[in-house]
């Protein structure tokens, strides 16, 4: 444990721009909102301004590789490629909070915005830790703002309720995690992971209990994080009960941030560095985390698909969604190649799109209709046929039909699954799809061939700015649909951690 | 003489003593300091290790669970009162709009 | 059987009993104070473990701080004690019994896998507020960043929730 002098912080302040400009955003977004007293635009602008440098000074970071503040963050493309992540789906869900007639109409001014920045400064610090501490301390920075954001619209009930459950599960399973942290800092001495690995790596601990243990204390507090199974409890209460604004960005950055995490966590405290053996990165003999992490994602799907088919509230089904999605996203994991990696980040920067676009589609009808029930979806497709044709390209995408991001996703992932002989947890995966397909193209049931009882006549309507937003969202799942050799170019060069060659 | 394992031991009851207290107490504050008392047996078990291998990392974690926890407790009380404004009540059997 | 050790069995034993108590009381404020009793001896086993800085402020932000605040909370709310008798549900057991499961698990586990270590003869000095506030503001100073955004998010949170109306 080295001291850390005055240059070597000048040092890591420059591989630091990134979260300086963040932190700076969240302290003027603060002044201006007591300055206005106001509801304004203002305020998001200058948010969305702010995360726009910031995520610049990020892009200039793509290629570096450092270890700043005496190895408790890292520079590297992976923890990049997660900031521009972040960056992107902060902006679209602040635009979301102009057109969300929940937040607007809430008894707060311009709180969400530089709430919304903090979780991304979290996130960030989410993607880049390397120490044991700090991934705690950025697991409840975006913890914390995530429980104040799902109450945010006090005045209903079910927020109120939302941000209860969340927190009480929050606080729960990180304290389960600490434990786990805990134990493996006594068996280790160490608190940053590239040391820990190093330990684990010459001492012997085939079967000891105390690391299984630990292993799994961890898995809680990911889990929790990225709402994998046996800890998704709260994630469809939440879902439902927040404002539909947040619960886009708990669904996507939230849980991006503990994918970043976790890969980082597992991948170098569990790995053996540097040693390739046929292509694939050996684990430290006697932990077998990837088979833990198979039991959790087939679960997850399997549970997700299942339950989302019963569901007839839109925000519900996208909650069980999101869980079976985060299965298929953890299968990236479990044969612990790089390709299994470049997979996971494909499919991480596909579903942004997607799952954005579908509850922006929600905000849209929740605007006219107060509601997000299926019922209350009926006759969409001929009130606003625009609207409900974008909802098709995200639903579709998420199913996972050819042409649509969500299928180069999947594609990838099952392809690296069949290379390393993983056949039948491909053909898990595949089924799984086949079964998400049905409440997927359910929704576009109740919207096309559906009619309520009342008139088709009045049409809905909706300002430029909304279909502007629906555009940028569906261009890439299209896009990159059909032309994806670029997104998999920069997951691949992402997938490099530092440390890991 | 005193033995590091003996203080794991104790963390580890009160954890486990902790946990009972979230599953089966309906009352949020009740659950807010079962909460609290599992994050306690936590800290027991780090300031043990970080004493008994002379490395000052687990009390550094400490003051970063203290500082949490105090975040967590006001965030979490304030909650309490807003919804305590909706429903007048506290016990989380009736908390039920939402299906858990 | 030296003075340490009776010290710790001693506080240990209470520490264990209070949260019994805590847990199974039904008013929130009898809970309340157990839980303070139980920082308290907490207190004096980071003191048995060299930790004289922690130990002060476990007694001042757990005890001064944080259980102050759940106090005024539970005062505030005017919380009636609940009068219905508590039944034992199948799922109740069943928590009861994962938790003792975990007991036993997490137990023997540390029991078994720390064996035979003895305190570290610098655990005197990594203890004090002087090592310690070095090693907080030179090594950890980005924790400290990262803690500062930390309580920033938690103040206007807490507020914003907790206030009646915004004006």
């Amino acid at each position: 444990m080295q001291e850390l002098t005055l240059k070597q912080t000048l040092n890591s302040l420059s591989g630091f721009i990134p979260e300086t400009v963040l932190i700076a955003t969240v302290i003027v977004c603060l002044f201006l909102d007591l300055i206005l007293r106001k509801k304004s635009v203002i305020v998001a602008v200058a948010g969305i301004v702010g995360l726009l440098v910031s995520g610049y000074f990020a892009y200039l970071q793509f290629g570096m590789r450092e270890v700043i503040f005496t190895g408790m963050a890292v520079v590297d493309p992976f923890a990049v490629f997660f900031k521009i992540l972040f960056v992107v789906s902060t902006i679209f869900v602040i635009i979301f909070t102009i057109s969300s007639k929940e937040i607007q109409e809430s008894t707060h001014h311009n709180e969400h915005v530089y709430l919304m920045v903090a979780m991304a400064l979290g996130a960030f610090l989410m993607a880049s830790a390397s120490n044991m501490i700090m991934m705690y301390l950025s697991l409840e920075t975006v913890s914390i703002s995530s429980y104040i954001l799902s109450g945010y619209t006090k005045r209903i009930k079910r927020s109120s309720e939302a941000a209860m459950k969340y927190v009480i599960y929050g606080a729960a399973s990180s304290g389960i995690m600490i434990y786990g942290m805990s134990l493996i800092y006594g068996f280790t001495g160490s608190m940053n992971i590239y040391e820990i690995s190093a330990i684990l790596a010459k001492s012997a601990v085939t079967g000891n209990p105390v690391i299984v243990m630990s292993i799994i204390m961890i898995l809680a507090g990911f889990g929790y994080k990225i709402s994998s199974v046996p800890f998704h409890f709260w994630t469809p209460d939440v879902y439902e009960g927040a404002p539909v604004p947040v619960t886009a960005f708990l669904a996507v950055t939230s849980s991006a941030a503990g994918f970043a995490v976790m890969i980082r966590f597992f991948a170098v405290t569990f790995l053996q560095n540097n040693i390739l053996l046929n292509g694939k990165l050996q684990i430290i003999p006697g932990i077998n985390w990837t088979e833990i992490i198979v039991v959790l994602s087939v679960a997850s799907m399997i549970i997700g698909n299942f339950t989302a088919v019963w569901q007839q509230s839109v925000k519900r089904m996208l909650a069980y969604s999101s869980i079976a999605q985060g299965g298929y996203i953890m299968l990236g994991m479990t044969m612990a190649t790089q390709q299994g990696l470049t997979a996971m980040l494909v499919y991480l920067m596909g579903y942004l799109f997607m799952t954005l676009g579908a509850f922006y589609v929600v905000i849209l009808v929740a605007n006219k209709v107060d509601s997000d029930e299926l019922v209350d979806m009926r006759g969409f497709g001929y009130k606003s046929p625009v609207i409900a044709v974008f909802m098709a390209v995200f639903m579709f995408s998420l199913a996972g039909i050819p042409s649509t991001v969500g299928f180069v996703g999947k594609f990838y992932l099952f392809s690296a699954l069949i290379e390393s002989n993983m056949v039948w947890l491909a053909l898990v995966a595949v089924l799984n799809s086949v079964v998400s397909l049905f409440f997927y193209i359910k929704v576009l049931k109740y919207m096309f061939l559906m009619k309520p009882e009342e008139e088709l006549t009045p049409k809905y309507q909706y300002g430029i700015g909304n279909y502007a937003v629906l555009l940028l969202l569906a261009l890439p799942v299209m896009f990159f649909g059909l032309y994806f050799a670029p997104l998999v170019k920069i997951a691949e060069y992402s997938a490099i951690l530092i440390g890991l060659k | 003489m005193l033995e590091l394992n003996y203080f794991l031991v104790l963390s580890a009851l009160l954890f486990s003593i902790g946990v009972v207290g979230v599953l089966v107490r309906r009352n949020a504050m009740i659950i807010f300091m079962c909460i609290e008392l599992m994050l306690n047996a936590i800290n027991i078990s780090l300031v043990a290790f970080s004493s008994f291998l002379g490395n000052d990392s687990g009390q550094i974690f400490v003051f970063f669970v203290l500082t949490v926890a105090a975040a967590e407790a006001a965030v979490g009380l304030a909650i309490v009162i807003s919804l305590f404004r909706n429903k007048e009540s506290l016990d989380i059997d009736k908390i039920n709009i939402l299906k858990w | 059987m030296n003075i340490e050790t009776i010290i710790f069995l001693v506080f240990g034993i209470t520490a264990v009993v209070s949260a019994v108590l805590m847990v199974t009381r039904k008013n929130p404020i009898i809970s309340a104070i157990f839980l303070i009793l139980n920082f308290f001896t907490v207190a004096v086993i980071y003191l048995l473990l060299k930790a004289q800085f922690i130990a002060i402020i476990q007694v001042l932000v757990y005890m001064g701080a944080i259980m102050v605040l759940f106090l005024f909370v539970i005062m505030l709310l005017n919380l009636k004690e609940n009068k219905k008798p508590s039944e034992y549900s199948f799922k109740k057991i069943t928590a009861i019994l994962i938790s003792i499961l975990l007991a036993l698990l997490l137990g023997t586990s540390v029991y078994f896998g720390f064996q035979g270590k003895q305190m570290n003869e610098v655990a005197e000095k990594i203890g004090t507020a002087e090592s310690l506030g070095r090693t907080l503001f030179t090594t950890y100073s980005f924790h400290v960043l990262a803690a500062g955004m930390l309580l920033l998010a938690a103040i206007v949170g807490a507020v914003m929730l907790a206030k009646k109306k915004f004006e």
